[in-house]
């Protein structure tokens, strides 16, 4: 079944209080438009079949513990095409969900969590403002990895670089080598190693990066991180001589 | 005087086959049909297609007619209603009346009662959803002969219609209707039927609202499964409240209880899953061969489960929907059933009558 566009509002399958939504309305052809994004996934129709609205996947949910989060209604809304309800699930619902896939233990088969996923990449691509949001704090991490292909060592843990990260942050940061040698196993040689990248290694990820659309993932999502990071690739690709 | 022959009362699934069975294991059966054709609820009412598989319901129930009428042993009067059952087991005797002659009698040792059930009537006391309000408003049978026809359009208009609904349970689990039963088949037909209105119209919208889906067996996934995953019909938890008319469409008002929130939804054809209740031929014939009808007015199994076709009465045995609800596998599983109870019943008797 193809989403048609813009039926009356009228005809939506289910009540929606606009006026208490944390975000702007957009027009239907947009969210149908997205959730054709999300249908089109390769992954779409490995992750849902049918839905019993059974509620086990809620059940195994730790998200559901603590915020206003359902997998089952991940799974509902996207079995019904309910665009208006999806729209409002990507606006604020996914961002909920720890992508532990507890809840594939779906009697049907269904993945919710993997709905997740992608309803979250579809967010991300065409920068939804809940997209911005949530990964606001991520900005020093993703030009981290993808500059330089590692994780974050402990010593990038300053307040300043992690604002969302709550008041212990600062604690944490002021103190970290106490703070790591109390742990027993080692920790802190990867402020070292974890820096060093082999040449032919950066260059692989790169073109990784950019043949993926991993790199272009973020351009609406964060521009300007999302220029620096394309002149820094092209520069270092084309010093390595590809053509980019 | 005994008799050896069997009278079959009512010639749909059930009776069809009951008369096969008794008849193939050589016994004489009468068979009495009230209509002037035979094949019951699925030729009268139109089924377009058979649950749970979908076939189509006119060539399957006419191989089952074809098998009895080439079978000697048995003898068919249709057009015919029976009027009195007297004498005992193993010597009833059975008036019959047909508008064309005066009334007849014949002799039997058995009698089977394959009256089958009415669809419930929206309309009778309750006047549900507006069925006689609003044209768009129809039900499972009504559906299944528009599908029949290859043509469902709404009633008002003519149109095409776009947004489908189901109802489940009208007239079923109701304490205030006073059906408590579950109607067994409903949600089976009405997956199979918006299965239908699918493959029809496929630009169509199809919902079903619903109490719990009773999807037995293999109609979970020969049914349900392919309703939802394939054919994208919509599984709502949530009974209507009301149907109201809105300009030229119906609104249906309801709890979409697992998204937890008040929904209204507008639709261009609202179908009752109507359930089952003892046909009037059902209770006549209840009445007539003074069997104890339950508080419904299904006959009465006493031996049930093991036993679910014999009656408290001797010799009288009955099958498919004259006892409850049933689908019409149940039907044929039971009317087989009865053949053999019936006789087996004759047979015994015979046996200790020559010792």
């Amino acid at each position: 079944m193809t989403v048609t566009s813009s039926p009356p509002r009228d005809t939506d399958a289910h009540y929606k209080v606009w006026d208490v939504a944390g975000y702007a309305d957009v027009p239907r052809e947009t969210k149908a438009r997205l959730f054709e994004q999300v249908k089109g996934d390769l992954r779409f129709g490995d992750y849902l079949y049918g839905c019993y609205e059974c509620g086990i996947c809620v059940g195994a949910c730790p998200s559901a513990k603590f915020y206003d989060f359902s997998p089952r209604r991940i799974a509902q809304a996207a079995a019904r095409e309910d665009v208006d309800l999806i729209y409002q699930q990507m606006q604020e619902d996914i961002w909920d969900c720890s992508q532990c896939f507890s809840c594939v233990r779906c009697p049907r088969g269904n993945n919710p969590g993997g709905i997740v996923t992608i309803m979250r990449e579809v967010a991300v691509r065409n920068g939804l403002a809940s997209a911005k949001e949530a990964l606001v704090g991520y900005t020093r991490i993703i030009y981290k990895i993808m500059s330089t292909g590692t994780q974050v060592s402990p010593d990038m843990l300053s307040k300043d670089s992690f604002p969302d990260w709550g008041p212990e942050t600062a604690d944490v940061a002021d103190n970290l080598d106490l703070w790591r040698r109390a742990l027993p196993p080692e920790t802190m040689h990867t402020t070292t190693t974890g820096w060093s990248v082999a040449e032919s290694t950066l260059i692989e990820l790169y073109l990784i990066w950019m043949e993926t659309g991993a790199l272009d993932m973020i351009a609406e999502v964060d521009p300007g991180l999302h220029t620096i990071l394309l002149e820094l690739m092209e520069e270092r690709l084309e010093e390595a001589g590809f053509e980019v | 005087m005994s008799s050896d022959t069997v009278a079959v009362i009512g010639g749909g699934p059930g009776g069809l086959r009951a008369a096969q069975g008794i008849a193939d294991i050589g016994h004489k059966v009468v068979l009495v049909e009230k209509q002037r054709y035979l094949g019951g609820s699925p030729i009268t009412q139109k089924y377009y297609g058979l649950t749970p598989r979908g076939e189509p319901a006119q060539p399957q129930i006419q191989q089952q007619i074809d098998l009895v009428m080439a079978n000697p042993l048995t003898e068919v009067r249709l057009g015919t209603e029976v009027v009195a059952v007297d004498g005992e087991a193993g010597a009833f005797t059975i008036t019959l009346r047909t508008e064309a002659a005066r009334d007849e009698t014949f002799e039997c040792g058995a009698i089977i009662i394959a009256t089958g059930f009415s669809h419930f009537d929206p309309g009778r006391s309750t006047q549900m959803y507006g069925y006689f309000e609003f044209p768009d408003v129809i039900t499972q049978p009504d559906l299944e002969a528009m599908l029949s026809e290859q043509r469902v359009l709404r009633p008002s208009n003519g149109e095409v219609p776009e947004r489908i609904c189901f109802i489940q349970c009208v007239g079923s689990r109701d304490r205030q209707i006073g059906n408590e039963y579950c109607s067994k088949v409903c949600c089976g037909v009405a997956s199979k039927e918006a299965t239908e209105l699918r493959e029809m119209l496929p630009d169509s919208k199809v919902l079903i609202f619903y109490i719990d889906m009773r999807m037995y067996g293999y109609w979970e996934n020969e049914i349900y499964w392919p309703a939802q995953e394939k054919h994208h019909i919509q599984y709502v938890k949530g009974l209507i409240t009301e149907v109201l008319p809105k300009g030229d469409r119906l609104l249906v008002r309801g709890e979409d209880t697992t998204m937890g929130r008040p929904m209204e939804v507008l639709m261009d054809l609202v179908v009752l899953s109507v359930g089952m209740e003892p046909s009037p031929g059902t209770r006549d014939l209840a009445r007539l061969a003074g069997v104890r009808q339950n508080k419904y007015g299904f006959i009465d199994a006493p031996g049930t489960p093991l036993d679910p076709v014999s009656t408290d009465r001797e010799g009288v045995f009955a099958c498919g929907a004259a006892l409850g609800p049933a689908d019409i596998e149940d039907t044929v599983s039971s009317a087989a059933g009865a053949a053999m109870k019936a006789v087996g019943y004759l047979r015994s008797r015979a046996v200790a009558k020559a010792n």
